[in-house]
């Protein structure tokens, strides 16, 4: 096990190497206008002693973008292993502290609704494929397929247009009331949550199908598995036979799936948190990818890569503790 | 003829029948069983799954309504569409002139600056003190006297000179160089004998003032070895008779410049250069006409010139006919009016009035019969304090683009309109209500624009059809180019396996690591950057999206090709000898290929709303090419989307309805090729 888990971790981290590579050379690629724009910036600030090229050359050396693209590359490594990601561009202070700042509201967002998916989602799966081709299967299936099928940016807009604008409980966009200053502590902890609200149920509606179609297929999958005859033609009661023998089954790719998907919570929410104007790491890298803030830009791509690799890895670590068959292989 | 394999074993039963005669029924009997080929077997579960069928009706809709309906719709995804409305539009502006407009004498136009400025306020100031003139003293001394004429016309003069005398006054004469013992003069100042040797002993004996001829002369040092000299004249240089004490007396008086009278002569003062000269005035000379007068030619296509009006006006002081250009032309009033007709003709030529009223444009071709009874209106609003007034006058008709319309006669159209007077602090605004075209924007849905009109004025309709193609159209190249670099790299790792599959594969987990939906955003605002043409930029962004999702499908052709390579069909293909090639995309892929179109389908779906959220973004499919997401985008401020729910709601339920079709049918497509999920 402990070779198996090293030897994932070595392919992992070949992995990150080889994406933050491609992404390196995407950002570098980028019109240099970006750099020259921040120079212009720079170079008109009050108190500036520098001109526009050398500022170009500075930020240029800063990120190592002037030694071509593979040293340039090495050398954002080596800074990036030290844990330094330089200064955000767009937000003007460390990247690793616009972090730390950001990096909260996205995980509670991604944490509440991961938890309602999964309340809402396992137990109306599991109906569906105990009753297949009954009405409710048909309800949760279409309803399902549905909610798979919504872009983000649709469910966000009717959610607002009902909830924000024709019976106004929520606000529209942002994280605080009009009267945020005039609240205390208590309220506002209370404002922060109402003007979570929304972004959450957007979140919710539109990750809810795939998981309750997942349950259903891996459910029906285990319903035709002959054990599940043979324990019914043993005479146990169907309670028996679903939650016992059935469920504990569909739990093996749904714990896998589920436990991968854990890193996740922390990626952020891009287009919802962008549309909800919630300051998430989605919000800030969206803005920072578009107004082209290359270290922040960075630090997020490295950032969800690992968090994309570390989930493949618990998945496939759960999949080998979850389920004994495979430990053999 | 290949006969169908129904009708093979019908014909070998009914043989089998005839030699035997035995009328054994078996339960595999054609007569009772219809054997299907695959392929039917997968149609014909396919179509009994209701969800796949309505799914493939939908599709089916959305196919003749992205691709088959716009043939037949009248309207492009880029027409805009214009309406008319009736619109207030100010048709004129009427102003009491105040200002003063000079028409000078011919010759006379050098008036020095400082006169023409002071030309209105000095007429303004003759009329609140009630005088009938008044005099300007121009910035060089010189004096202008105004008359009045009439209450808008005034006469002004130039004043003749004759010089009297000049009063004593400091003026530099020149500079004394020590060097050259000689000065230099300065100009217009006539040199004055023996002054240098005079100077020159000055400077020796260190006295500041000299006096040569009744004039005393001061001396400055200056730098380099020179003397500035100053003259002072003394007392009162005559030259002709002395005119005595009081005469000078009153010259001081006056200072350095301004007029005086003295035994019925008026007499000018100027100072120049520090010498005061007293001129008597002798005669004062005509220079122009001042006049709040506007000229309104009675037909439109006559332009009077600044001659015409010259004559006129002196015509109307004079009490005479005038001529110009060589037709003469007479003058009579007219209720407070001055018309000017032409010789032996009875219709007026011209009018001359206070009230100017031009077009809002601020050119003069208003009909002269408006005129009239605009100012007509005018004075019945002033006589009774009212604000406005209406009254009806035929203007001419202007058509959709804003032009004149004729008749066949080729006459001007006109018809009847209400104009409206508003008199704003003594400014008159004539309004009318006209048809004017405007672009048709947000019109709400209605029997031409079924469901309305966007921000542009395009039809939303027509968009929402352009849109489905566009977004139909990425979705099966972007899937297609993914299937076939999946297949190709998949079916090379699977089939090869060794070093090329470890190579194929860790490139598929770094392309599944990638998080696609940040790189399309770089590359949206990439593409910004570069200012992509519409059309490069939607190719670009399936190139993209297609390179971005290989990794799934070969991932899925692999994993199929390793389990299928081992079975025996292929150890026969190889025992045949036949190519690698041959036995790759012969007799592998083709078992993939189930596999491939459920999940080629269901992906079909993914794109579309991947395209449709960077296009919301407005970092996918750019305008004016139309996209359901920026359709939806187009309205995504709050009060749009309040407003404008007949426009974004129907898109977002095409996009919802597409992609939940997609994902029917990949389901039903899956159950039919899979039937071991089917209890």
């Amino acid at each position: 096990m402990a070779k198996f888990i090293l030897r994932r971790l070595a392919l992992s981290a070949i992995i990150f190497f080889f994406v933050t590579f491609i992404i390196y050379v995407l950002e570098c690629s980028l019109p240099t206008s970006y750099v020259e724009k921040q120079a212009m910036e720079l170079a008109l600030r009050p108190g500036n002693t520098k001109s526009a090229q050398q500022w170009i050359e500075e930020l240029n050396a800063q990120y190592g973008m002037d030694q071509g693209i593979v040293k340039g590359y090495f050398t954002w490594l080596g800074t990036a292993g030290k844990g330094e990601f330089g200064d955000s561009w767009t937000q003007t202070m460390p990247v690793t502290e616009l972090f730390r700042k950001c990096i909260w509201y996205s995980f509670a967002m991604g944490l509440i609704s991961f938890i309602l998916e999964i309340i809402i989602a396992i137990p109306l799966g599991v109906m569906a494929a105990r009753k297949q081709y009954s009405m409710a299967d048909y309800t949760v299936t279409v309803f399902g397929l549905i909610g798979i099928s919504m872009p983000t940016f649709f469910v966000a807009t009717v959610l607002k247009l009902i909830f924000s604008i024709r019976l106004g409980w929520f606000d529209l966009v942002g994280m605080q009331g009009r009267n945020y200053a005039t609240l205390d502590e208590v309220g506002r902890f209370w404002d922060l949550v109402a003007h979570l609200v929304l972004p959450i149920a957007t979140l919710t509606i539109v990750s809810i199908g795939s998981l309750m179609r997942y349950t259903r297929t891996n459910m029906l999958e285990v319903l035709n598995a002959d054990y599940i005859r043979t324990a019914r033609a043993k005479g146990l009661p169907e309670r028996k036979v679903i939650s016992h023998h059935a469920f504990r089954n569909t739990l093996i790719p749904l714990v896998t799936i589920l436990g991968g998907s854990l890193p996740g919570l922390f990626s952020g929410a891009l287009i919802t948190e962008t549309l909800f104007g919630i300051r998430g790491i989605g919000f800030y890298s969206y803005y920072a990818m578009t107004g082209g803030d290359i270290p922040f830009t960075m630090f997020y791509l490295a950032f969800i890569s690992i968090l994309t690799l570390l989930g493949n890895l618990i998945s496939d670590i759960l999949y080998a503790v979850v389920d004994p068959r495979v430990r053999v292989n | 003829m290949r006969k169908n394999f129904n009708e093979v074993l019908k014909e070998r039963e009914l043989r089998e029948k005839e030699t035997s005669e035995e009328k054994e029924m078996s339960l595999d009997s054609s007569e009772r069983v219809k054997v299907l080929s695959p392929g039917q077997m997968v149609f014909k579960r396919f179509i009994t799954n209701r969800l796949a069928v309505v799914g493939s009706a939908i599709l089916i809709f959305m196919f003749v309504f992205a691709f088959i309906a716009p043939i037949f719709y009248p309207y492009g995804q880029t027409e805009i569409f214009y309406k008319y409305d009736n619109s207030v539009v100010d048709l004129a502006q009427a102003k009491v002139r105040n200002e003063y407009t000079a028409f000078y004498k011919e010759g006379a136009e050098g008036v020095h600056s400082s006169v023409r400025n002071k030309l209105t306020s000095t007429i303004t100031s003759i009329e609140a003190a009630g005088a009938e003139e008044g005099t300007i003293v121009s910035s060089e001394g010189d004096t202008y006297t105004i008359e009045k004429n009439n209450d808008a016309i005034y006469s002004l003069f130039a004043s003749d000179y004759k010089e009297i005398c000049n009063v004593g006054g400091t003026s530099k004469v020149g500079v004394y160089d020590l060097v050259g013992k000689a000065i230099k003069y300065e100009e217009d100042v006539t040199e004055v004998s023996g002054l240098e040797q005079k100077i020159a002993s000055a400077i020796k004996d260190k006295k500041t003032e000299v006096s040569l001829g009744g004039v005393t002369y001061s001396i400055k040092a200056g730098k380099m070895k020179k003397y500035d000299i100053y003259a002072t004249a003394e007392g009162f240089n005559y030259t002709g008779a002395k005119l005595g004490a009081e005469f000078e007396a009153l010259v001081s008086e006056t200072g350095t410049s301004g007029s005086f009278e003295y035994n019925g002569k008026t007499y000018s003062v100027k100072t120049d250069k520090n010498v005061t000269t007293v001129s008597e005035v002798a005669g004062k000379n005509f220079l122009a006409y001042l006049t709040t007068y506007a000229f309104d030619a009675h037909d439109e296509s006559t332009a009077l010139d600044d001659q015409f009006k010259f004559a006129a006006l002196d015509a109307i002081v004079n009490g005479e006919g005038f001529s110009v250009n060589g037709e003469s032309f007479t003058v009579s009033k007219e209720d407070e009016e001055f018309v000017v007709y032409k010789a032996g003709e009875s219709e007026a030529y011209a009018a001359l009035s206070t009230l100017v009223i031009r077009r809002a444009t601020g050119e003069d071709n208003l009909e002269l019969a408006l005129k009239e009874k605009t100012r007509e209106v005018i004075e019945e609003m002033d006589a009774s304090g009212e604000r406005t007034a209406k009254f009806n006058w035929e203007i001419a008709q202007v058509d959709a683009n804003g032009e004149y319309t004729y008749d066949e006669n080729g006459d001007l159209v006109k018809e009847e309109r209400e104009i409206t007077i508003t008199n704003k602090n003594g400014s008159y605004t004539l309004t009318v209500e006209q048809v004017v075209y405007l672009i048709d924007t947000f019109a709400r849905p209605s029997k031409e624009h079924i469901v309305g009109t966007d921000g542009d004025g395009m039809d939303v309709f027509a968009r929402m059809m352009y849109g489905g193609r566009v977004s139909l159209l990425v979705a099966f190249v972007v899937v297609i180019l993914e299937t076939i670099l999946g297949v190709i790299m998949g079916g090379i790792a699977g089939f090869f396996g060794g070093w090329v599959d470890n190579l194929i594969m860790r490139m598929v987990d770094i392309f599944y690591c990638i998080p696609s939906m940040p790189i399309l955003i770089i590359m949206g605002a990439l593409f910004d950057a570069m200012k992509m043409k519409p059309y490069h930029r939607l190719a670009w962004l399936m190139v993209v999206l297609g390179v971005l999702g290989w990794a799934g499908v070969a991932r899925l052709v692999r994993g199929q090709i390793l389990s299928l390579r081992e079975q025996e069909f292929m150890v026969a293909a190889e025992a045949i000898g036949l190519r690698t090639k041959r036995r790759i995309f012969t007799h592998l892929v083709p078992n993939v290929m189930p596999q491939l179109i459920v999940t080629a389908t269901s992906a079909l779906g993914g794109v579309i709303i991947t395209e449709s959220t960077l296009s919301f973004l407005g970092l996918g499919v750019k305008h004016p090419l139309a996209t359901w997401g920026t359709m939806i985008n187009s309205v995504s401020t709050a009060e749009a989307m309040k407003a404008y729910t007949y426009i974004w709601v129907p898109v977002g339920l095409l996009i919802c309805l597409t992609v939940v079709a997609f994902n029917f049918v990949g389901d039903g497509l899956r159950d039919a090729f899979d039937p071991k999920m089917k209890r």
